[in-house]
């Protein structure tokens, strides 16, 4: 396929703004959209409290009558709802106005951030709450980083906001 | 001097001026009132659902209190203090419609509650350890806060929508 051929990311994004579904969304009733932002903020809580909760414990304090896996075991199911909750209303926000959002520097950054948090997640808190991890001070270093990584994706979604206007 | 004169005084302050022209620092101040509901929010919740039995049902109620008491507060702390720099901010037009007004009087609602809370179990050691069954009135107030807290979250969130100034 020729290079001109090719779809680039913002004629995927036109394309998404321009389906039928987009066009439905984007004529929603007001009301449907105060409520993706509900939630999206309720989203973002429900995969921010358990994961702090879970680094505090790895730090040494918060709920410390429970070890860090058992948390991070009980969070699992909070931080999954809370990742369905903010992937569905933010597609409900995003899709209207896909041409917006794609040259929005927030939201590239909130794009690349959000895999790189999610990688993180899933790919090391499990390991770095076990009793047996064996390096605390790095797991406390992980689990720092982590909490920061989300709160950055949070401040990056919030500043797509301002950066649009 | 009014409720109205009073957020007109806090935004012709020079903190007022500075916060709303800032380019940077109002997004981030709104940022953080949003993200430090994950300890404010997120946290009492957490408490409420132990207090209707809900959720940590092996741990004592007190221990819950002493343990996430330290980050509850600075969560607080933060989503109030950002929470009033937004108010000089944004200044007289808080009060153009119900919402903020009403979001004020919810906040106040969940305060008492808190205090009623912390006056009649908060030196209950029989409650607080577990020693005794969990107990009705405890259990109201944890619905009272669980609803008041989340109004306020909802009603912070409809402010932009019922203002076109914003």
């Amino acid at each position: 396929m020729a290079v001109s051929d090719r779809m680039t990311t913002i004629d995927l994004f036109k394309a998404v703004q321009g389906s039928d579904i987009a066009i439905a969304f984007g004529n929603a009733p007001l009301v449907f959209g105060i409520a993706a932002q509900l939630f999206h903020i309720s989203g973002i809580v429900l995969i921010l409290t358990p994961t702090l909760l879970v680094a505090l414990r790895i730090a040494g304090t918060g709920l410390v009558d429970y070890s860090a896996a058992q948390l991070e075991r009980k969070s699992r199911v909070y931080v999954a709802t809370g990742l369905l909750f903010v992937v569905f209303s933010g597609l409900f926000m995003l899709i209207p106005s896909a041409t917006l959002y794609q040259p929005n520097p927030a939201f590239q950054l909130k794009l690349i951030l959000l895999p790189v948090a999610l990688a993180f997640h899933y790919g090391f808190l499990a390991r770095i709450a076990k009793e047996e991890f064996s390096q605390k001070w790095l797991a406390k270093i992980i689990a720092l980083f982590m909490a920061l990584l989300w709160f950055a994706v949070g401040m990056a979604g919030r500043a797509i906001g301002f950066l649009a206007a | 001097m009014n409720l109205h004169d009073l957020f007109q005084a806090m935004y012709e302050s020079r903190l007022g001026t500075a916060l709303a022209e800032s380019l940077y620092v109002y997004p981030l101040v709104e940022g953080i009132h949003l993200l430090s509901l994950a300890f404010s929010f997120g946290l009492i919740v957490l408490v409420d659902f132990r207090l209707l039995g809900i959720a940590l049902p092996s741990l004592p109620v007190g221990e819950v209190l002493k343990q996430l008491r330290p980050w509850m507060i600075g969560g607080f702390t933060a989503t109030f203090v950002t929470g009033i720099l937004l108010m000089f901010a944004l200044g007289p037009k808080l009060l153009a419609t119900f919402i903020f007004p009403l979001k004020l009087l919810v906040i106040l609602l969940a305060a008492l509650n808190a205090i009623w809370f912390e006056w009649k179990f908060g030196r209950d050691q029989d409650y607080l350890t577990g020693r005794k069954d969990p107990v009705v009135s405890a259990k109201i107030a944890g619905a009272i806060s669980l609803a008041s807290w989340s109004t306020v979250v909802v009603l912070g969130r409809l402010i932009p929508y019922f203002d076109g100034s914003f």
